[in-house]
């Protein structure tokens, strides 16, 4: 599979504060990809830096097969970004935002424009000032999504859009992983990613600290059982991998680490279980190792 | 904080409210706000006034000094751009620090009236912070009203402290307190017309801008007026019809009169009623005038960046044509009473005015395009300042990841700004060839006008892409072009009292093509400005490709 963004050991600092400190992301074609980390982590610089308004330190940043900076021009044609704080022109329409952005970036579809502008329910009629700040974000988000181009690069998408919204907005992202194009989905809204994307990155303090797949992430952490069974259940406590087990009322609790599942469970079938509760981790447990018990775990940080 | 402040106010044991509740509450909350821009308003303007102070001491040791300045202060240059000059006469110090400087802290004074009331209460409302303030017991005027009182506070600190600073200086304890008074009066009725302004639209620029062009208008009106009053014919009744004027004509160090100050406080008093009636008769957050809806589409010739820095630029590309224009003509159609007013001038005043020649006519007009251009100047600057508030205001971001290049954005910006420029300064000659032609029946006059106006594209363009370059090389020192301006200024109409050596002179790059139809239009100084502005430009293309971009977020 090709790359359509490949980035290695990127730096960037801004006067002391760094912001980027050795980098490496690699999205592949056709796929979307998570981008998550909370923030401040140097999601929005390393999206910056792939559209070219900033200029890595150091490190290697390819898009599109292109230069970031050097191609800009040429590789904008290709992409369509929506920034997470979206500012319109206080003068301009909606509708004048919406086809001046597909009419810079080199043509757009009419039909579809229409089409978006009454799936996401957006009146374009209105000026750029008196837009709230979802409406804003959904100018964007149509400007974008109207535009025949290989890659979106979206940063926080869909903050300020309220749940119906966010959802039209994960069914057109899912239509147009269809289409064949490539994602970057930057967020910290974790059951949107969950739902949308193939592969994630986890990033923290400007570093990539853990990347894969969400079936490869979940063998990090810790699925989450509740059980009710015939015969007590407190010898589990001793096998490898299980976590903080509770009983009451004849139900047991625990957490297991992802790759001692299959044991557990065979173990809950011969203590006659009787009801079953597993529940996947969440991105928030995920994100929770990295940011949340920093001091109590320092060894496994190394896995990206 | 505000939160427990604002509980202490709840009235105790009464139950109910008034309007004003929560009044002196919110007054300490702004003056807390303020800790810093209270003081600069009020100790700038006094010291603005003790520099003018130091810098006349300097010029005029003598009394044979002052006696030279009076030939170009009584002159209408003179007069435009300082006031009608009472007691000038029989000059003294703070007589002509009141009567040719005073103006300019009394247009300050103006600015901090009405930009401390824009920003207590429509910008409080736009950003939804008033709404947070307004949901506590805090009663439908207090906002207004407590910032009415701040600036009114502010005021009367500007007053006391010019006063008591004219006084340490020697001067007549009276007259220096006539003339606080008067620029604390000016910030009053800025004030009260602001307290209009912010009810009309929901947007704070367009309230300040309401406000700063009525400031414009005063300072023309009086312009006018003053003009008349000096030579003895014409208009000086316009002056009366500008708060800048009723504090003008106090008269202080001559005949220290109060009873003009009375007609600013009953303006100040009625406009500020006015607002009170208007906020009553709107919804919280919106203006009196309703957002229109746009086309739902854009136009077709709306593609490509030129056509959109030509749509960014186009609202204050209007409003500064249709400014230029009415200022063009109030001043054109002033030209044939100067004129006779000058019939009976003495020789020397006549000299300082239109040169050798004796051509006072060639001498006002020439005068009159080097003053559009300095105003076509500022123009060019804020066009230039709009660029920084795109970027940092994440406006900019978004265009350029579209197939924009860097070079096509700053280059389409440029380039609308600097077609703009000659546009501007047609506009205005223009209008004052209109206003003169129609004055004088000398149609003759409207194309020395354009001429003269035209001819001072080249130094305008220079300031624009100096500004460009200080933009896109280092956007914080931009404000530093201000001093270009500033420089022009005094170059261009103090250089007779201030007797610059023309080295200095022709550091303003408007001291180079020449004042025409006084100076004839040197074609080297207009290809040398061209190339030097295109230089610049070039080098500011160069530097915004280079740099990171600020981001909004």
């Amino acid at each position: 599979m090709t790359a359509a963004i490949d980035i290695h050991h990127l730096d960037k600092s801004f006067g002391r504060v760094t912001a980027l400190d050795g980098l490496d992301l690699r999205v592949d074609a056709g796929t979307v990809h998570g981008f998550l980390g909370p923030n401040g982590a140097g999601k929005s610089t390393t999206i910056r830096i792939l559209l070219g308004l900033l200029r890595a330190d150091g490190g290697r940043a390819r898009l599109l097969g292109g230069d970031p900076w050097a191609d800009a021009v040429a590789l904008h044609r290709r992409l369509a970004y929506v920034p997470g704080d979206v500012e319109l022109w206080p003068n301009l329409t909606g509708g004048e935002a919406i086809d001046l952005f597909a009419r810079l970036r080199g043509g757009t579809d009419p039909v579809r424009r229409d089409e978006l502008c009454q799936r996401f329910d957006l009146d374009p009629s209105k000026k750029g000032r008196t837009y709230s700040k979802g409406n804003r974000q959904k100018v964007a988000l149509i400007a974008a999504l109207a535009s025949d181009v290989e890659l979106l690069l979206l940063d926080e998408p869909t903050a300020g859009l309220d749940p119906l919204m966010e959802a039209v907005f994960q069914e057109c992202i899912r239509e147009v992983k269809d289409a064949g194009r490539t994602v970057l989905l930057s967020s910290h809204i974790l059951a949107q990613v969950e739902v949308l994307a193939d592969q994630i990155s986890i990033i923290r303090q400007g570093k990539i600290v853990e990347s894969g797949s969400l079936t490869e992430l979940r063998h990090l952490t810790r699925t989450s059982v509740e059980a009710v069974t015939d015969r007590p259940a407190d010898g589990l406590a001793n096998l490898a991998g299980v976590h903080g087990l509770r009983t009451d009322d004849g139900q047991v609790r625990f957490e297991v680490d992802g790759d001692q599942l299959a044991v557990v469970v065979r173990e809950l079938g011969d203590l006659g279980v009787q009801g079953l509760t597993v529940r996947p981790p969440t991105l928030e447990q995920l994100l929770l190792r990295h940011y949340g018990d920093r001091l109590v775990r320092n060894g496994a940080e190394g896995v990206a | 904080m505000a939160t427990t402040t604002l509980d202490r106010a709840a009235p105790a044991g009464t139950g109910t409210g008034t309007a004003v509740t929560g009044t002196g509450n919110l007054l300490r909350f702004m003056l807390r706000r303020d800790r810093i821009r209270l003081p600069a308003w009020t100790l700038g303007l006094p010291l603005l006034m003790t520099y003018f102070a130091t810098a006349l001491d300097t010029i005029a040791q003598t009394p044979e000094d002052l006696a030279g300045l009076t030939a170009f202060t009584s002159s209408p240059a003179g007069a435009l751009f300082g006031g009608p000059g009472f007691g000038f006469d029989d000059l003294t110090i703070e007589r002509f620090l009141a009567g040719q400087y005073g103006l300019y802290v009394l247009l300050g004074a103006g600015l901090m009236g009405l930009l401390t009331v824009v920003r207590h209460t429509r910008t409080e409302e736009r950003t939804g912070r008033a709404e947070l303030v307004r949901a506590n017991v805090v009663g439908r005027h207090a906002q207004l009203t407590a910032a009415l009182t701040l600036t009114a506070v502010m005021a009367a600190l500007v007053a006391l402290l010019i006063g008591a600073m004219m006084t340490s200086r020697g001067f007549d304890l009276g007259g220096s307190m006539v003339f606080g008074a008067s620029v604390g009066a000016v910030a009053l009725t800025f004030a009260g017309i602001a307290a209009v302004t912010v009810q009309l639209s929901e947007y704070p620029r367009a309230a300040s801008g309401m406000a700063g062009a009525a400031l414009g208008a005063a300072f023309v009106l009086r312009g006018l007026g003053d003009m008349a009053a000096v030579q003895g014919s014409g208009p000086s009744w316009l002056s009366w019809l500008s708060p800048i004027g009723w504090s003008q004509q106090t008269a202080a160090y001559v005949h220290d009169r109060w009873w003009p100050l009375a007609l600013s406080l009953a303006f100040a008093a009625a406009t500020a009623t006015t607002g009170y009636v208007l906020s009553a008769r709107r919804d919280f957050g919106a203006g009196l005038v309703p957002p229109r809806p746009g086309p739902p589409r854009a136009a077709s010739w709306l593609a490509g960046p030129f056509a959109f820095a030509f749509r960014l630029h186009r609202a204050s590309l209007i409003g500064w044509s249709v400014a230029l224009l009415v200022a063009g003509v109030a001043y054109g159609s002033f030209t044939q009473p100067l004129l006779d007013g000058f019939e009976n001038a003495p020789a020397d005043l006549v000299e300082v005015m239109g040169g050798g020649s004796g051509d006072l006519l060639a001498g006002y007009l020439g005068m009159m395009g080097l003053t559009m251009a300095l105003v076509v100047g500022v123009y060019a600057v804020l066009a230039v300042q709009s660029l920084r508030a795109e970027e940092a205001e994440g406006r900019t971001e978004p265009v350029l990841a579209t197939s924009v290049s860097r070079t096509a954005w700053i280059g389409s910006h440029i380039a609308v700004v600097a077609l703009g420029v000659p546009w501007l300064l047609l506009v205005a000659g223009v209008g004052m060839g209109v206003g003169a032609a129609a004055s004088t029946g000398d149609a003759g006059l409207l194309g020395d006008l354009l001429v003269g106006h035209l001819a001072h594209t080249p130094a305008v363009w220079l300031v624009l892409a100096a500004a460009a370059l200080l933009y896109a090389a280092a956007p914080r020192v931009l404000p530093v072009i201000w001093v270009v301006l500033g420089y022009g200024l005094i170059a261009g109409y103090f250089a007779p009292i201030l007797e610059l050596p023309e080295s200095v002179l022709r550091l303003s790059p408007f001291e180079h093509v020449g004042e025409y139809p006084l100076e004839d239009v040197s074609v080297i100084a207009v290809v040398v400005l061209t190339v030097l502005a295109g230089a610049l430009a070039q080098a500011a293309v160069a530097a915004f490709r280079r740099r990171d971009l600020a981001g909004g977020a």
